[in-house]
Parts: structure tokens; C-alpha cells; sequence
């Protein structure tokens, strides 16, 4: 039950990337993915008090899309902390999520374009305007969507492609679609992407075998930006480890 | 986490492990079943809008003699460990 674990991360960024890990059990990496999505919190708005909004949006639709707003989330933070955060926008202009002034400074709006209402002069002359204060509080995504820190998180087999010979002379040429990325006879690496997903396009007239490479899992980690994708691939490991931690301590007792 | 044993004999064992779901109920029996003294291991989780048992049951029989909850305890650390190790291998791939 010696488990090698090899992780390599095939392309990617802050926000999004595909990682290759070997070495898991089919029962892990659902582990793995179900964890990033459902149990690392986030910090989202969650409660406002309103203090002025004339706005042709109720409060409470402002306050269901501050909720949607992304914010970066330090490690530091337990369940249920909040952090409070104001806003303060006259028109005739846009609230966007930059507008949005933290009081703690590691707590952010993760993107600082997102639209939050539009605000227009009304026939009476007067500005639109809104003014609010709004608790952001750390949950995770069994609570609410918006408590998730991963967007899109989920994984593929590795595929490995073999020549076994030539196509056919009189066959047709069919488009073979494949998606993920695939491992090469000699071992490289490729997202199907480059070829157009087609392998047709990578091995024009060759006859191919494709296999899953066992216990070898391509992540496909996507965030909204509350961290980066190391930050909740650890954060969801931590989870689940915390929880085995426990169990063991309990079962001992 | 809140554990209860609702059976429990030399070699069968039924427990409660309340506040779980399948995300970390299904790592424990993938688990448990790697483990050569367990004959049989399984959860059942039923979905909270159906009323009476919503919180999973793990079922472990064991064979050769080992008691139920050594191999649930040592379940627990061979996933403690391996979370341990797959942390180690992201921080080397990352860094």
C-alpha cells in the first residue's frame, strides 16, 4: 500500500490549471475534488445594511449579487468570522465590485470589474446613489454556492495513445474526438487542445489504441479567485485530512 | 464529527459518523478496503429531505481475527497519511 504520489502541473495560472497526479485511488480523487468544491470556505457577503439606496434594484438584489462577489480569502480566517466591507457610489455611474472598501487588508474583491447596479439620474433631477455596509463571513459551498472557492474542479483519466499501425487503405477517415490530454509513446504529455481535440490531426492516417493510464487523474482546478489553485488544491487536502485526524483521535478513545 | 456504535461484535461493526458525507465517507471504505484484514466495508447515506437516518452508516467485517475498530483507526491514519504525501508531492511539483 506504498502510495507514489507524482503531481505535475501540465499548463496553468493563478486561477486555473490542469495538474496530472499519479498515484491516486478513483475514491481519493473524488475525495479531492468534492472537497475543493463543498468544504474550503470563502468569504462571501452574506448580510448588508442598507443605509441608503435609491436604486431601481430592491436591497435585497443588490445584496444576493454583492453575495456573488468574489473575495480573497487569507488562511487565517475560522468559520463564521466576518469582515465588513462598504459601499459608497453616487450616479449617474456604475457600482462595480472595485468600488467595494474592505476594512480588513488582506480581504479583497478578487476582480475589480464586476458590475454591480447601474445608477442613473431620475427624472426628478436627483442621483440615484447607494450606500451600504456589508458583512462578508467564511462558509463553504454546503451552504451556499457563492462559499465556493472552486468554480470548476473536476478531473479526467490519463489517456495514453499508441500506434498499433497504418489505416486502412480504402477506410474513411473519421474524426476521433478526444478531450483531456494524453500521454504519447514517448511519454509526453499533450493537451488535446493542441491537435483540436481530433487525433486525426496529431496521427493523420494511423491506426490508434487509446487506454486510461491507471490511477493517473488530470485536475482541471478552476477558482473564482478567493486563492490561487494551489491554495484550495492544499486547502482541500487539509480538509480532508483534518477529518481523518479526527476520526483517529475518536476512534482511539 | 460525532462517532456512535450501533453494533458492534468480534468481527462486525456498525457506526454512525455523523456530520459526514460521501466526500470523506467514500475516501474511508476506499480506504478500508485496501486493508488485506477487512472482508467487507461499506456506507450508506441517505438524503436529508427523506427523514429518519440521514447521517452515514459505516459497516465494516473483518476477517483473521482483527477487531473492527483497530482497522477503522488504522484506516484513519493511512488517510491522514496519504493526504500528508499528496501534500508533500504538490508542494515539490509547485515550488
Amino acid at each position: 500500500m506504498a502510495d507514489e504520489f507524482d503531481v505535475e502541473y501540465i499548463r496553468g495560472d493563478d486561477r486555473e490549471a490542469r495538474i496530472l497526479v499519479r498515484g491516486l485511488t478513483p475514491a481519493f480523487a473524488n475525495g479531492l475534488r468534492r472537497a475543493m468544491i463543498a468544504d474550503v470556505p470563502t468569504l462571501s457577503i452574506d448580510t448588508l445594511r442598507v443605509v441608503e439606496n435609491s436604486s431601481v434594484m430592491f436591497d435585497e438584489m443588490i445584496g444576493l449579487r454583492l453575495g456573488l462577489v468574489p473575495l480573497t480569502t487569507p488562511d487565517d480566517f475560522e468559520y463564521g468570522d466576518t469582515v465588513t466591507l462598504s459601499l459608497d457610489v453616487e450616479g449617474p455611474d456604475t457600482a462595480y465590485s472595485g468600488d467595494l472598501e474592505s476594512s480588513d487588508p488582506d480581504v479583497n474583491p478578487a476582480d475589480e470589474d464586476v458590475p454591480i447596479i447601474q445608477l442613473n439620474e431620475n427624472p426628478s433631477g436627483e442621483n440615484q446613489r447607494i450606500e451600504l455596509e456589508a458583512e462578508a463571513v467564511l462558509d463553504d459551498g454546503k451552504s451556499h454556492a457563492k462559499q465556493s472557492g472552486g468554480v470548476a474542479v473536476g478531473y479526467r483519466h490519463l489517456r495514453k495513445v499508441s500506434v498499433v499501425g497504418d489505416r486502412g487503405e480504402f477506410d474513411e477517415e473519421e474524426t476521433n474526438i478526444l478531450r483531456g490530454v494524453i500521454e504519447t509513446e514517448d511519454g509526453e504529455l499533450v493537451p488535446t487542445d493542441e491537435f483540436d481535440h481530433d487525433l486525426t490531426e496529431r496521427y493523420p492516417g494511423k491506426e490508434l489504441e487509446v487506454e486510461d493510464v491507471p490511477g493517473a487523474f488530470v485536475f482541471h482546478v478552476e477558482t473564482d479567485g478567493s486563492m490561487t489553485v494551489e491554495e484550495l488544491v492544499l486547502r482541500g487536502i487539509d480538509s480532508i485530512e483534518s477529518r481523518a485526524d479526527e476520526l483517529q483521535e475518536k476512534v482511539a478513545v | 464529527m460525532e462517532l456512535r456504535v450501533i453494533e458492534k461484535t468480534e468481527e462486525e461493526l456498525r457506526i454512525e459518523v455523523a456530520g459526514e458525507g460521501h466526500t470523506f465517507m467514500n475516501v474511508l471504505k476506499g480506504t478500508l478496503l485496501e486493508n488485506d484484514d477487512v472482508a467487507a466495508a461499506t456506507y450508506d447515506v441517505n438524503p436529508e429531505q427523506s427523514g429518519g437516518q440521514t447521517e452515514p452508516i459505516l459497516s465494516i467485517t473483518t476477517e483473521g481475527g482483527a477487531d473492527p475498530l483497530d482497522v477503522l483507526e488504522d484506516a484513519a491514519g493511512d488517510v491522514s497519511r496519504k493526504t500528508d504525501e499528496l501534500r508533500s508531492a504538490f508542494k515539490a511539483a509547485s515550488a
